[in-house]
């Protein structure tokens, strides 16, 4: 469903220097597969995902989305961002409702649309408050709600539970699992937790920095679904097997940095 | 045991009455306290330019009584309510197109900075020798006293919206003008506000010198007159009306602030 081929990225600096940011990236995501993508600070998940999602143009490669070549955002895809980015002056339907709103849906339509997300996200009775009288995981709800408002065949998500505390990063995961299982859509997942990349992904794609690159694509053998008993599957032993070694493989990618570090 | 009983009862203890500054209607014992200090100063210096609030506020009075007032009052409500448009339309649209677009910001930038900096009295001759003693002119004094505070706020409050609430928005496919209406626009208001209310009080300023220099309608007129009189009690009489016509002008602007930004949380406003 996502094509992804040759992709490169870099970077004009302010000093004038290129970042290549991504190198000779290769990777296909399945239809309503939950892809989570793990890798060290920098190494260009995020860009990866704006490339995805349109937001930025790439230097070389293609990225071709059931048949059609990315030219910019469409109304395929939807994006959860890490701090939210909520309109503050906006009440909760309002922030829901707000991509539907851009694509010129009407207001009742509108506004139907949008409550019965915030029915799924858990969010009902807080139609009419407004971001900043949320904790920061009801914030996130809004972020998800809008995303999947607009009914999208692709989620990107760039670490979207990395600025909650670790209990209702917990409950999230749960949700997004839950909500994943009912609806079904294909989720492209950055985070930066291997514990998180196990327990949502079908597979996990491993990158390493400078320039980034796909080092390796795990692929996770837990069943499905995994919402219902996430405390039984986290002491299983595939979950601990599988979290051990990509911290071993992320380990060595530290390494491999750092005596270049050092060195200066 | 009694204490006891009474103090579980309702759980209120007497206290102390204190005087509670938080209290205190802070605005209007200033009023009174700076009309008091007036009124004394007044009278024990005892000069025809300043006279105590008493004589004034007679004055005033006399003054409204024969009519002298309210027909200049209305001109330089007109003077100043077609400046401030002229001001608001043109400042919010130079200012955002300078915020969005770096090249206006290059091309305008040079001469918003420069007459924003300049006395912008010494523009009232020029206006005076092309555009007449009339009207013209002194809308244009006003324009120039206020549109240049909004120009750069409004600049500046476009360049601060946050990059991701733009990011956010053109993901989900917004438009150019989609993007200034949804997501500029509303995130800059309160800074823009700000701005307005800047150039609000300046185009007050601006009335009042443009009409001064250029004598002909309005309430500078009469001080005007009036001070070639030496008419210190009329010049300090027009003075508190025009001290009205500001504060009401700015109480304005913050009624439609607070329309527009009430979304604003109250923790990252000014303490009370
Ligand atoms: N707008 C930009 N201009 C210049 N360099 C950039 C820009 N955005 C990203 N980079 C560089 O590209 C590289 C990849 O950045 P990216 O944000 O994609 O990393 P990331 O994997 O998402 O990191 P993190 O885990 O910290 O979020 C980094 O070296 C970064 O400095
Ligand atoms: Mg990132």
């Amino acid at each position: 469903m996502i094509e992804i081929r040759g992709l490169g990225k870099s970077f004009v600096g302010q000093d004038g220097g290129t970042v290549e940011a991504l190198h000779d990236v290769d990777l296909d995501v399945v239809e309503n597969e939950f892809l989570t993508v793990l890798g060290p600070s920098g190494c260009g998940k995020t860009t990866l995902l704006k490339c995805i999602a349109g937001l930025i143009p790439w230097n070389e490669g293609d990225i071709v989305i059931d048949g059609t070549p990315v030219r910019g955002p469409g109304p395929d895809r939807s994006m959860v961002f890490q701090n939210f980015a909520l309109l503050p002056w906006a009440t909760v339907l309002d922030n829901v409702g707000f991509g539907l709103r851009l694509r010129g849906v009407g207001r009742a339509e509108r506004e139907e649309r949008a409550r019965s997300l915030i029915d799924v996200v858990g969010l009902s009775g807080f139609e009419t408050k407004r971001p900043h009288e949320l904790s920061g995981g009801m914030q996130q709800r809004v972020g998800i709600a809008r995303a999947l408002a607009v009914q999208p065949s692709v989620l990107l998500m760039d670490e979207p539970f990395g600025a909650v505390d670790e209990q209702t990063r917990r409950l999230l995961q749960e949700e997004l699992l839950s909500i994943w299982e009912q609806h079904r859509l294909t989720v492209v997942f950055i985070t930066h937790s291997m514990e998180e990349a196990v327990l949502l992904g079908d597979r996990v794609v491993l990158m390493s920095a400078r320039p980034g690159r796909i080092a390796e694509i795990v692929p996770v053998p837990l069943q499905r679904p995994r919402s219902n008993d996430v405390g039984a599957l986290e002491r299983s032993g595939a979950y601990v097997e599988i979290t051990a070694y990509l911290w071993d493989r992320l380990r060595e990618m530290h390494e491999e940095h750092r005596p270049s570090e050092v060195a200066g | 045991m009694i204490a006891l009983t009474e103090r579980s009862g309702t759980g209120t203890v007497p206290r102390r009455r204190r005087p509670d500054w938080r209290r205190m209607p802070v605005a209007p014992l200033s009023l009174l306290a700076g009309a008091a200090v007036w009124e004394v100063v007044g009278l024990l210096a005892g000069v025809p330019f300043f006279p105590p609030l008493s004589t004034v506020l007679t004055r005033l009075s006399k003054m409204v009584s024969d009519g002298l007032i309210l027909p200049s009052l209305g001109d330089s409500l007109v003077n100043l309510a077609l400046g401030i448009a002229v001001s608001l339309g043109v400042g919010l649209v130079t200012g955002v197109a300078m915020g969005r677009y770096r090249r206006v910001e290059a091309a305008l930038g040079v001469y918003v900075y420069a007459l924003l900096t300049a006395p912008s009295l010494v523009f009232a001759p020029i206006f005076f020798s092309l555009l007449g003693a009339g009207r013209g002119s002194i809308v244009a004094v006003v324009v120039m006293y206020a549109m240049f505070v909004i120009i750069i706020n409004t600049a500046s409050a476009i360049q601060a919206v946050p990059a991701q609430l733009v990011e956010m928005a053109r993901s989900y496919g917004a438009s150019e003008r989609q993007l200034l209406v949804s997501v500029m626009l509303p995130a800059a208001a309160p800074m823009i506000m700000a701005g307005v209310r800047l150039g609000v009080g300046r185009a007050v300023a601006g009335m009042i010198n443009g009409e001064m220099f250029i004598a002909v309608v309005g309430l500078g007129h009469v001080v005007t007159e009036a001070s070639g009189r030496f008419d210190g009690a009329s010049v300090l009489a027009v003075l508190l009306i025009i001290i009205a016509v500001a504060l009401s002008a700015v109480a304005l602007v913050q009624l439609v602030d607070r329309k527009i930004t009430g979304w604003v949380p109250s923790t990252s406003r000014g303490n009370p």
